[in-house]
């Protein structure tokens, strides 16, 4: 299949659904010390789980084959933990700028901005060296030399992890989902289901579990565009970047996750539109340079780290990349943090 | 729409997360119990987000309108925090 036509699907069908689902791991992550509101943050939990069992069934069965990022732990600790920052400064974490655009959001077009050119720039320019040195010298491969993951660190089969993992947290879910009483996990209870769908807000579970489907076919397809990983978010901002620096050449050719990226804001676009969502929003020009300022955080601290939150969390966490768990679990420290000083403190005072 | 007269007007249409969220519920901590406040708004993961955690408060969501496009208007009974 093309790679072009597979990437503009797979980027609007994540696309349509973030927009619907108002998927944001920012929103995820800050609610939690700032709102104590964790709506998100069960949609994030149960895309995770969704990904971790179907990528590891894909993966015995020889539908996919795992690629888990490196561990590098310097660079994993310090970027993912500027990225954190970043997010929360820019209102969104890198696919939820990305979505924003689609609806009109002009502060997220200039973070997207910032993450694009910052996101450049440690990936091929003057920050370049310094992310390559911290990576290669903060660099644990296993002993033959593979990356590690939570499997092969307790010598555990890849499959039996993953399966127990999943089993034991969707127990303790549903003891305590019973518990709390929850009701409105799918979504609204009344009109049809065109406007389910269409109109009004989806559930957590509804919006996780979409997500997580999303990320189960985007991993075959953009293997077959030979990219063997699921999706990302600032890889494909940084080629297009490439590409529009050097827009004469031919040679220079947007990936597979750059057409995810065109298909993202298309399908948020179109959601919005059939929403009624759609509109441009300007903020004061003060929100403007804040939100650019948390996309160059964003982008620099995704580069050096390896991976923005879709790139570690969405797609590297599931396969039990020791690398990416530590980016995740960084993310959120440097996310709770920055709510803490921005929003949490100045109400006490 | 219900007859109820606003005692404050709170726009905050094109600001960002979570602002929306915060003005509203930092200007209802300091309403008198019983005063309203109306909120006018575009952006759509607080238009959800802010119903559920005015329960939390226990202000009271008295309407929340849709108005064009992304637009809503949210009439809020203050619980009274001050």
């Amino acid at each position: 299949m093309d790679p072009v036509l597979t990437g503009l699907i797979v980027g609007i069908a994540f696309g349509f659904v973030l927009q619907r689902g108002r998927f944001c791991m920012n929103s995820a992550f800050r609610d939690v010390v700032l709102l104590k509101d964790y709506t998100l943050l069960k949609s994030v939990g149960a895309a995770l789980l969704l990904l971790l069992a179907g990528y590891a069934i894909m993966d015995s069965t020889g539908m996919i084959s795992l690629n888990p990022k490196p561990l590098t732990w310097g660079a994993n600790l310090l970027g993912s933990f500027i990225f954190g920052v970043g997010m929360v400064i820019a209102g969104g974490c890198a696919s939820g700028i990305t979505y924003r655009v689609g609806e009109g959001m002009v502060g997220a077009i200039t973070a997207v901005l910032g993450l694009s050119v910052a996101g450049y720039l440690t990936a091929a320019g003057f920050l370049a060296d310094f992310k390559t040195n911290l990576q290669t010298d903060t660099k644990i491969l296993t002993a033959d030399g593979g990356n590690l993951t939570l499997a092969n660190a307790l010598g555990i089969d890849h499959l039996v992890l993953a399966l127990i993992i999943f089993a034991v947290a969707v127990v303790i879910w549903f003891v305590l989902a019973r518990k709390n009483g929850e009701s409105d996990v799918w979504g609204a209870t009344e009109g049809t289901l065109v406007e389910k769908i269409f109109k009004s807000g989806w559930g957590w579970l509804t919006t996780g579990l979409l997500i997580g489907v999303v990320g189960l076919f985007a991993f075959p397809l953009s293997a077959a565009a030979g990219r063997n990983y699921p999706l990302g978010i600032t890889a494909g901002w940084i080629g297009i970047v490439k590409k529009v620096l050097d827009f004469s050449n031919p040679d220079v050719a947007l990936g597979w996750l750059s057409w995810v990226i065109i298909g993202i804001i298309l399908g948020s676009l179109i959601a919005a539109l059939i929403a009624g969502e759609f509109k441009f929003r300007v903020p004061k020009v003060g929100v403007l340079v804040q939100t650019f300022i948390g996309g160059c955080l964003m982008g620099f601290g995704a580069v050096t780290s390896g991976g923005c939150n879709i790139g570690h969390l969405l797609s590297g966490v599931p396969q039990l990349s020791l690398g990416s768990i530590l980016a995740g679990l960084s993310i959120i420290a440097g996310a709770w943090l920055t709510a803490y000083l921005m929003f949490v403190r100045p109400q006490k005072g | 729409m219900t007859d109820v007269t606003a005692t404050k007007t709170l726009d905050v249409r094109g600001k960002i997360c979570p602002y929306p969220d915060m003005d509203t519920m930092t200007t209802l901590k300091k309403m008198e119990k019983g005063e309203v406040l109306e909120v006018l708004l575009d952006y759509p993961l607080s238009v959800e987000r802010i119903p559920r955690n005015l329960k939390k408060q226990k202000h009271k969501l008295l309407e929340s309108e849709k108005l064009d496009g992304p637009d809503h208007r949210m009439l809020i009974e203050a619980y009274g925090l001050k």
